[in-house]
């Protein structure tokens, strides 16, 4: 029994269920639900008479079947291609094609607006009717506008257009999101004389540029030729120089062995010299340690010694001329007191012969014969010894007559002797007489150091 | 609507239908645009909408 209301409530709930799927409708995001039948009369906020029909946008509602119709209105963005022929400011004949897209409006108004006017048409009915429309409009819009305004004034063209449109597109409950003209032809090619000023001057400008760019290009192609010319010279001369530089390297090459080996010997030349120089110098500064030094030591020494020496040697001289001086003084003193003493003893004795020989003198005077036999007397010894004398020189006398031979030998001698004094005599005479003629005076001599 | 802020598309000038882009139920749309004083309103302009005419035009003043 449980099991019966339980199916039975099952079934009443699934048919519940399908009665609900049946009654409910929802609007896609792109659609509007237009829901007109008994009931479907309320107000909108924006619209505060009453639509006569519901709208639905964005979510579902419950239509009862029988009772109440519902439509969709698809929101969804349309696009109609424009073909025009019309007719500019300046009355130039002109083809535009463009394309216009539209859509229903999001508002209420709008889509109650659309609703009544496009709901159940087919979409070539409404692309014909937006074409029309657009196309009527369009012209319109050309005809008020200059070619050139629409060539290059954008902004003027879609204010026209707005301006043209906004009242048609309020009624139609319809937004336009773009109006795109896509191509503006001309029969009388106006468009194309329109440019053809334009066009010479920039392909006049083009072809002088290109016929500046083609003589800059020649130029820098001679020029580039002539740099070429000129590398290749300079490389034909680098190379000849270079291989003239290996030739010569080539050469200096081959004679760097012997010219290595020549520096190499006069290097250990110059090393060995500077080795004699060492050994030179060792030698010389040897000789000077143990020759020189020592010497110059000694001769010092030695100078040392001898000025020593000398300076003793001239101390002891002058006291030895010292006392020879002193001592000569005092022998001159002498030697003076001695002589004036013998002097006096002279003088004295001067006198005293002086005395005699003038006591003599008048003896001889009165009596000469005696004084001369006198003088001879006193002189005989010497006579004698004078003639003894010759035999003196005399080596070996041989004397014939034995002793009576000397006897006579010595008589004849003391005979010259006798005739000696004889001949001494006769000069006394002589002298006599002289002295009786000229008064001579025999005094004593005046003794000059006395 | 009145009071909503929106940018300038479509040069508004006395006598000149301008476009306003407005931020309305979520997204943003395109409406017809009257200078609510005598000005002229250049495209990027900041403007508020001050009068609303249904469905699709609004009166707007500078934004500030």
């Amino acid at each position: 029994m449980l099991w019966t209301y339980l199916i039975i409530a099952a079934v009443a709930v699934v048919v519940l269920l399908i009665l609900f799927r049946m009654v409910w409708r929802v609007a896609e995001p792109n659609e509007a639900l237009i829901i007109s039948g008994l009931g479907a009369h309320s107000s909108t906020d924006q619209v505060n008479e009453t639509l006569g029909f519901k709208i639905v946008v964005g979510r579902g509602t419950a239509v009862l079947p029988g009772f109440q119709t519902v439509r969709r209105l698809p929101l969804d963005i349309r696009a109609t291609p424009l073909t025009v022929t019309c007719v500019s400011s300046q009355g130039i004949p002109l083809h535009i094609k463009g394309v216009t897209a539209y859509k229903v409006g999001d508002d209420y108004g709008s889509i109650a607006n659309a609703a009544r006017r496009f709901l159940e048409q087919s979409d070539e009915q409404v692309m014909g009717t937006i074409h029309e429309l657009f196309a009527g409009h369009l012209r319109a819009i050309v005809g008020s506008t200059t070619v050139e305004e629409m060539l290059h004034d954008r902004e003027t063209l879609t204010t026209n257009i707005r301006g043209s449109l906004a009242g048609d597109m309020e009624k139609l409950g319809l937004v336009v999101d773009s109006l795109q003209i896509q191509e503006i032809d001309d029969e009388s090619g106006y468009i194309k004389n329109l440019g053809r000023p334009q066009a010479a001057a920039v392909e006049a400008a083009a072809r002088i540029a290109q016929a500046e760019r083609d003589r800059e290009a020649t130029e820098r192609e001679q020029a580039a030729a002539a740099q070429k010319a000129a590398a290749v010279r300079q490389s034909s001369i680098a190379q000849a120089g270079y291989q003239a530089e290996v030739d010569q390297a080539k050469s200096k090459a081959s004679q760097a062995g012997p010219l290595a080996e020549a520096l190499a010997r006069q290097e250990v030349v110059v090393a060995e010299t500077e080795t004699a120089k060492l050994n030179a110098s060792l030698a010389e500064k040897q000789l000077e340690s143990t020759v020189l030094k020592p010497a110059d030591a000694e001769a010092y020494k030695q100078r040392t010694l001898a000025q020593a020496a000398r300076d003793a040697q001239i101390a002891a001289a002058e006291a030895n001329a010292r006392e020879v001086q002193l001592r000569g003084e005092a022998e001159a003193k002498a030697t003076e007191l001695t002589g004036k003493a013998e002097a006096s003893a002279v003088q004295a004795k001067a006198m005293a012969e002086a005395a005699g020989i003038k006591a003599r003198a008048e003896a001889l005077a009165t009596n000469t014969e005696a004084v001369v036999a006198q003088q001879l007397a006193e002189a005989y010894p010497e006579i004698v010894s004078a003639a003894a004398g010759s035999f003196e020189k005399v080596g070996n006398m041989v004397v014939l007559n034995g002793a009576q031979g000397i006897e006579d030998t010595l008589v004849k001698t003391i005979t010259m002797g006798g005739s000696g004094f004889a001949l001494a005599k006769q000069l006394i005479d002589s002298l006599a007489a002289k002295k009786d003629d000229e008064k001579p005076t025999l005094e004593p001599v005046p003794d000059e150091s006395a | 609507m009145v009071g909503k802020r929106g940018r300038v598309i479509g040069r508004i000038a006395p006598g000149i239908v301008g476009e306003v882009m407005l931020p309305v139920r979520g997204a943003t749309e395109a409406f017809y645009a009257y200078p609510a004083t005598d000005e002229v309103l250049e495209v990027g302009t900041q403007v508020v909408v001050v009068e609303f005419d249904p469905p699709r035009t609004v009166y707007v003043a500078r934004a500030f």
